[in-house]
């Protein structure tokens, strides 16, 4: 009998099994695949590693800001600042049209860009800025929209889709629009705070995440898919797993998004409403270095959009080539002398397609649109193509295949569960759907749960 | 465990939640939370190592009890006076 059972081992999954497993509880995360990490995961091909989803982290924070987002995560899991070895960013860039904006992690960087790019709203952006300074985003509300509140302050459309588009790629589940708590803690996360990667791979990153866990006595097994929440007396009382073992536990936390727990558990409501439209094709291009003199050295990601209006939604098509992002992974601080480069692209993609697609023609499809992709970024940052060693892509089908988020909706469902809460007692939810996004954010959503459910009750005694 | 060694275990606690908290200008008698710059979280920890370490069960009513060094120690002295 474990206290608590953790359905699924990513950056949520872990965060809140460390919590746990720190102050004394007998804890288990399950894992389906082969490797931990869920979104945030890797993979090896040709002897190479590549990261599933990593581009870069938000919430820069300097050593001894005890309050910044980062240094509290890291406190939480009782890790020191000096274990990781963080990188900045160099530059980022927002592209529309002609006209571009560029940021750093000094906010002046950005405020002076609008100062020179949209002279008549800077003003309006300032104020702008202490108005996002002031808002708490974490106290309950009606939902607002982040448009009308970003068209009200800043009145020129083009200003406000160039600052949306960062914020959504990295962090907004919502097609169109999106939540404006959500607005302000990606606002804060990118614009103010900053990009910055771990100067190892995120399978580094993740090792050093499990050391913790297990020096605090908590379990792992991967390979371990769960087929089934089992229930009784309106209670969770384990898992049954694909090998046929039944796992108790005291408490179990799921981090598997909401239409797959509904499933799991056989919960009386359609999945329908949970389930995320917004995922994402990436494909990864490797450059040897001595062929990369085009290449932007001092870009760390790229945002662009080239259509008229920004359509932040599922595609007709399978790939939406308008709007993207480029991230080039080695344009961080320090780490400019990687070789071979490596280039990401981002495309929103339309899931219901790829997944009708036959074996036989989804790889020829899949190939045509990684193309396709190239050509549009050698539109943004020169030709290289011809100088690519080697090339991979996933699909949504993928992310759902190795995530099991519904869809491949990577940020989750657009209607978020912030308190945890499901129908059963002693049954929590945590990450994507709980409502914390990327990396940090879905750390700080298991701790979040755990803090608030799991460790103020007596599940260990 | 004396008032000295509650104290220590306090002072060992906070450490290891906060490895860059300050002691030097400690005053026991003003709250902790604002000397050492704690939050909430870091608050919570302290309850958790405690019921961890010594299974004391601390209700959240009572947390106001633990605002200085002082008072913690005070409040602590029975229940751990046979730890």
């Amino acid at each position: 009998m474990y206290h608590l059972l953790i359905i699924g081992g990513g950056l949520s999954g872990i965060a809140a099994g460390i919590r746990a497993a720190r102050f004394g509880l007998k804890t288990l995360v399950l894992e389906q695949h082969s490797h931990p990490g869920g979104l945030n995961s890797y993979y090896f091909r040709q002897g190479r590693l590549f990261e599933t989803g990593l581009h870069a982290m938000t919430n820069f924070a300097p050593a001894g800001q005890k309050h910044a987002p980062l240094n509290k995560l890291l406190r939480q899991l009782n890790l020191r600042r000096r274990q990781f070895d963080l990188r900045e960013q160099i530059a980022s860039e927002i592209y529309f049209n002609g006209q571009s904006l560029l940021f750093t992690n000094d906010p002046a960087v950005l405020e002076a860009e609008i100062a020179r790019e949209f002279p008549g709203a800077i003003d309006r952006f300032r104020q702008l800025k202490e108005e996002i300074a002031d808002h708490d985003p974490f106290t309950p509300g009606p939902r607002r929209s982040a448009r009308q509140f970003l068209d009200h302050y800043l009145q020129e459309q083009k200003l406000v889709d160039m600052l949306l588009l960062p914020l959504m790629i990295y962090g907004n589940a919502e097609e169109d629009d999106m939540d404006l708590d959500q607005f302000v803690i990606m606002f804060r996360a990118i614009f103010v705070e900053g990009l910055f990667r771990p100067s190892g791979t995120i399978r580094d990153f993740l090792e050093l995440l499990l050391r913790q866990y297990r020096e605090f006595g908590g379990e792992l097994r991967l390979k371990s898919p769960v087929v089934e929440l089992l229930t009784g007396n309106g209670r969770v009382t384990g898992a049954l797993l694909a090998n046929g073992e039944v796992v108790t536990a005291r408490v179990v936390l799921s981090t598997a998004g909401i239409p797959e727990t509904m499933r799991l558990v056989s919960w009386a409501a359609s999945p329908q409403p949970y389930i995320g439209r917004m995922s994402f094709m990436e494909i990864m291009a490797l450059v040897p270095r001595m062929h990369s003199a085009s290449l932007p050295p001092d870009r760390t990601v790229l945002f662009y959009h080239k259509g008229a209006e920004l359509k932040y939604r599922r595609p007709e098509d399978y790939l939406d080539l308008s709007w993207g992002v480029i991230c080039f992974s080695q344009n961080f601080a320090g780490l400019e002398s990687a070789d071979p480069l490596q280039i990401r692209m981002t495309h929103p993609a339309n899931y219901s397609l790829w997944r009708r697609l036959a074996p036989e023609s989804y790889s020829q499809i899949k190939q045509q649109w990684t193309e396709a992709a190239i050509t549009a970024s050698e539109e943004m940052i020169g030709k290289y193509r011809s100088s690519v060693v080697y090339r991979d892509s996933f699909t949504p089908v993928t992310i759902e295949r190795y995530t099991r988020k519904a869809q491949g909706a990577v940020y989750g469902s657009s209607i978020k569960i912030k308190n945890g809460m499901t129908p059963w007692p002693n049954l929590y939810l945590a990450g994507t759907d709980q409502g914390f996004l990327g990396i940090i954010g879905a750390m700080l959503s298991g701790i979040t749960i755990v803090n608030q459910h799991i460790l103020k009750r007596s599940y260990a005694d | 465990m004396t008032r000295n060694e509650i104290k220590d275990t306090l002072l060992e606690i906070i450490a290891d939640i906060d490895d860059e908290a300050d002691f030097s200008s400690l005053d026991a008698d003003a709250p902790l939370r604002d000397q050492l710059d704690l939050d909430s979280m870091d608050f919570l920890d302290i309850v958790m190592e405690l019921r961890k370490r010594y299974k004391l069960q601390i209700p959240e009513e009572e947390y106001p009890q633990l605002a200085t060094l002082t008072s913690c120690i005070s409040y602590l002295e029975p229940k751990l006076k046979d730890v």
